[in-house]
């Protein structure tokens, strides 16, 4: 009896990490795509939805009928290096284009539920010609098309639109594909996650089109001025406590490595805290992490790679063997060298894997895979590249952990 | 059977570009009708005209013409009167015509009337017809009672009246449904009606659903009488009753019978099926039900897009406007992961076999590396075995963390035993110190300190294992006293301590823990 008692409670809190991490990985997680996680979402839906609330302060919405989880992130600040990558084989990144076809067809994919995708484009086509900031769409150019076809198609993977008869990809071939979709308003709608609305933004704004302070996008009342630095005095000591708790998990659970030289006073004040060192090691427990304090900051391992786009280190990209070889390079030679230095090591891999070939052997190969390799490393938050190619690469503290065995001492 | 052949023309006053004027002229002949006015003259026309509230301009050419096309649709049926008395030639081209409604014309007027009824009414759960039903079975019943020949029409009546209701009863329903699926497809319903039409039918179905079960256990219970008196009889007597005209050929009975029992079927299947079967009645229930849950569906979901989906439009051609205008692909990117928040996350992957090993706090370059498969810097790949490596070699683990216990444990009993002071002794006798001596020694002070002082001021402590006792004397006035170590100095009142093992040395807790 206990035992059976002892194997449920066992069985809850791994659904419980395994949810909150595939949650963490995919913020929007839908029954059409992933069945079994949504349906582990479903289950342990109020459990999680407290726990997102009370660590991150993230709200999660699970609508079982609808079919769908979505996990609304809040960032301060966001990291470019993840951005909305394409349907297809290449996962290529959206450029501004595609980014800018994606709001256009969202916000004419409101107007109604039923639509094909001859009308979804003839009204892209007017909403960008009526906007004097917005270059228009031409439906006529291929490339045109293949923008708007792999916005659309990202819309799909999310389950805001279902093309209900036909394919999407039928357009990249012809302006005259007939394509039906459902449109799913409510979904579309979540898709934002902004606490702040864009519209609100950009009014309080003179010129229409200037850059945005990404932060004016994030503020919560909830937090009061405990958010805003230097204005932390005319927040009360429980919203500052709140903001310290959620703005750290948040990024420790979202970013690859914390470093304290990035944290603010109030941050590094309740991780040195006891109960904010009870309440991170609580957190990455629960969520199935291992919580790694060095001196130098904090990061989460996921052994089963659950929360994370990518790993490191990792076959799957001749870019992130290299990233590890010139990671040993790095820290070979006291963390620091010159990006052109690298290069030169670049062209040595290349000659020890000829395999590489295809992808780096041409002209400047070796440029594009050191590129590619520091990337990785900024991208995991091991490296710093103080950018072009005559600036130099500077390994981060947490690459330590990657270099090769050192004898113990 | 063929679906029924509707005469050529018959509507088509309805969808001519002139069709507001050709109906308002057939309403002035339906008005007319109703009042047992059979014919209209031309000025009649026009009188009616404006009675009906048709204002526009029309001459009297016009309105020839629309005559004369009705005429043509046959639709009207003209014919000239000539015993009338007329002053003028004019007066007689004006008023010998007299215009009436053909048969056709009567029918197409009643059924643009019927549509524009249906196009208007809202559908209803009406308890009212199931208590009539009811009723008229329980009528029919009495009159069933009696073998008067006389009540054969009175059967005959009843029984058109309960068809009629029974009528109603599923075209109520039905148009229900339809009004209910309508209601939640509106996307342009403003919020305002629609929670004064939700909250009016929510009332209204539960007062629905709350006697729907009396009344229909009522019916079932007089039917079933109806029934035992035989609804053959009930039918002939009906027959009897209703004196249907001879026509020529075929028995007009025959076809008249079988649609009563038709009828009395569809009677049965409401309320008291064949079998098993579940009378329909009882589904009532369930669409009254379902349309209280689906109405405050639809409510929540209105609230919600309507709470945003105004400003929701605009805000993605903010968004479209910022991106077709970012500073950099990097920028892009950044807004995407902000307003949108769909980005994953991500985190290493690879963990230390004993995290334990390393105390949290050490910097990155003086904690081991973890292990990275040797493969991939020489070949570029993972063992594809490493599979199974998943699985920690606990043994291993186990030994290190056994060989780690051993050298810590043999540290401790050094420093002990450099501490041990063999007496009582004052703080400035250790001098200078090793560092994790001096640790040591601290950690015993702080217990010691930690502890309540006896009557003498003695403080006495013993660690956690019970192996090593210290006594703290209070320290008498004066100046501090410092400890050196090769890290720092240490200020402290100069207490006399003494430090021993308790039960022997060192040596004699080796034994005993071995034993």
């Amino acid at each position: 009896m206990s035992t059976l008692a002892n194997q449920l409670v066992k069985a809850e809190k791994e659904e419980l990490s395994r949810a909150i991490r595939v949650l963490l990985g995919r913020p929007l997680v839908s029954l059409h795509t992933d069945p079994e996680d949504f349906d582990l979402i479903r289950r342990r839906h109020q459990a999680l939805a407290r726990w997102f609330d009370y660590y991150c302060g993230w709200r999660l919405l699970v609508e079982p009928r609808l079919g769908y989880a979505r996990l609304v992130k809040v960032r301060e600040t966001a990291d470019p290096s993840r951005p909305a990558r394409r349907r297809r084989s290449t996962r290529a990144p959206f450029d501004r284009r595609r980014y800018t076809l994606l709001c256009l067809i969202a916000g004419e994919a409101l107007a109604a539920p039923v639509t094909t995708i001859g009308m979804l484009a003839q009204r892209v086509v007017q909403a960008a010609a009526a906007d004097e900031h917005i270059p228009g769409f031409d439906p006529v150019r291929g490339d045109e098309r293949a923008a708007f076809a792999d916005a659309l198609r990202l819309l799909e993977h999310y389950g805001a639109v279902t093309a209900v008869d036909g394919a999407t990809d039928s357009y990249v071939d012809s302006a005259e594909a007939k394509v039906l979709y459902r449109v799913d308003t409510t979904r579309l709608l979540r898709l934002l996650a902004a606490p702040v609305a864009p519209s609100a933004v950009a009014e309080s704004s003179d010129d229409p089109v200037a850059w945005p302070d990404l932060r004016d996008l994030t503020v919560e009342r909830r937090y009061g001025s405990a958010a805003a630095p230097g204005f932390a005095d005319g927040a009360s000591e429980t919203q500052r406590n709140l903001w310290a708790r959620h703005s750290l998990l948040r990024r420790l659970l979202d970013d690859p490595v914390v470093y304290r030289a990035d944290m603010t006073a109030a941050q590094l004040a309740y991780a040195g805290s006891l109960t904010g060192r009870q309440i991170l090691r609580r957190a990455a427990e629960e969520a199935g992490f291992e919580l790694e304090e060095r001196a130098e900051g904090y990061l989460l391992i996921d052994p089963d790679a659950l929360a994370s786009d990518g790993k490191f280190p990792d076959e799957g990209a001749h870019a992130k063997v290299a990233a590890l070889l010139l990671l040993d390079v790095l820290a070979a030679s006291s963390g620091t060298r010159a990006f052109n230095g690298l290069v030169e090591e670049s062209g040595r891999l290349l000659e020890r894997f000829p395999r590489w070939a295809r992808a780096y052997q041409s002209d400047g190969g070796a440029g594009r895979l050191t590129d590619d390799a520091v990337a990785v490393l900024c991208d995991f938050g091991l490296a710093r590249h103080s950018g072009g190619a005559t600036g130099s690469v500077q390994l981060l503290p947490a690459a330590l952990r990657y270099t090769v065995d050192r004898e113990e001492t | 059977m063929a679906p029924p052949r509707i005469p050529a023309e018959m509507f088509q006053f309805t969808t001519t570009e002139r069709s507001d004027l050709h109906t308002a002229v057939m309403y002035a002949f339906g008005d007319a009708n109703e009042r047992l006015e059979t014919f209209l003259t031309f000025d009649q026309v026009r009188e009616r005209l404006r009675a009906i509230g048709w204002y526009a301009p029309l001459d009297d050419a016009g309105l020839n013409r629309t005559l004369g096309q009705l005429v043509q649709w046959k639709l009207l049926d003209v014919v000239q009167n000539h015993a009338g008395a007329y002053a003028t030639a004019e007066e007689y081209e004006r008023k010998n015509l007299q215009y009436s409604l053909t048969r056709r014309g009567e029918a197409a007027f009643a059924g643009v009337q019927h549509a524009l009824t249906v196009l208007e009414s809202s559908g209803a759960l009406q308890t009212a017809v199931l208590d009539a039903i009811a009723d008229r079975l329980g009528e029919l019943d009495t009159l069933l009672g009696t073998a008067d020949a006389a009540m054969n029409r009175r059967i005959f009546t009843t029984l058109q009246e309960l068809e009629g209701h029974l009528d109603a009863l599923r075209n109520n329903t039905k148009q229900f449904n339809g009004e209910l699926q309508r209601l939640m497809r509106a996307e342009g319903a403003d919020l305002a009606t629609f929670h004064e039409v939700k909250s009016a039918t929510i009332v209204y179905l539960q007062e629905f659903v709350i006697n729907l079960d009396s009344r229909a256990e009522a019916v079932r219970a007089v039917l079933a009488q109806v029934e035992l008196r035989g609804v053959s009889v009930l039918h002939q007597r009906a027959l009897i009753g209703a004196e249907l005209p001879p026509s020529p050929g075929a028995d007009p009975a025959v076809p008249w019978l079988t649609a009563r029992r038709a009828k009395w079927d569809g009677l049965r299947l409401w309320f008291l099926p064949e079998g098993d079967g579940v009378p329909r009645v009882r589904q009532l229930h369930d669409v009254a039900r379902r349309a209280i849950v689906s109405l405050l569906q639809v409510l929540d979901r209105i609230t919600e897009s309507r709470r945003r989906s105004s400003s929701a439009a605009a805000d993605f051609r903010a968004l479209a406007r910022w991106f077709a205008n970012a500073p950099s692909e990097q920028d892009a990117h950044r807004l995407w992961g902000t307003a949108f928040g769909l980005a994953p996350a991500r985190h290493a992957h690879l963990a230390h076999e004993d995290a334990e090993l390393i105390p949290t706090g050490a910097p990155w370059a003086e904690a081991a590396p973890v292990h990275v498969s040797a493969h991939l810097r020489t070949s570029g790949r993972t063992e594809h075995i490493g599979r199974t490596a998943k699985v920690r070699d606990v043994a291993a683990v186990r030994a290190a963390r056994r060989e780690r216990a051993r050298r810590e444990r043999a540290e401790l009993e050094t420093a002990w035993r450099r501490l041990s002071t063999g007496g009582r002794v004052k703080l400035s006798a250790f001098g200078t110190l090793e560092h994790d001596t001096f640790r040591r020694l601290l950690d015993l002070l702080g217990r010691a300190l930690a502890a309540r002082p006896d009557a003498s001021g003695l403080r006495r402590a013993v660690t956690t294992d019970g192996r090593i006792e210290v006594m703290l004397w209070p320290a008498p006035d004066g100046p501090g006293v410092e400890l050196h170590t090769v890290r720092g100095r240490f200020t402290t009142p100069d207490y006399p301590v003494e430090i021993r093992f308790v039960g022997g040395g060192p040596a004699a807790a080796r034994e005993a823990s071995r034993a």
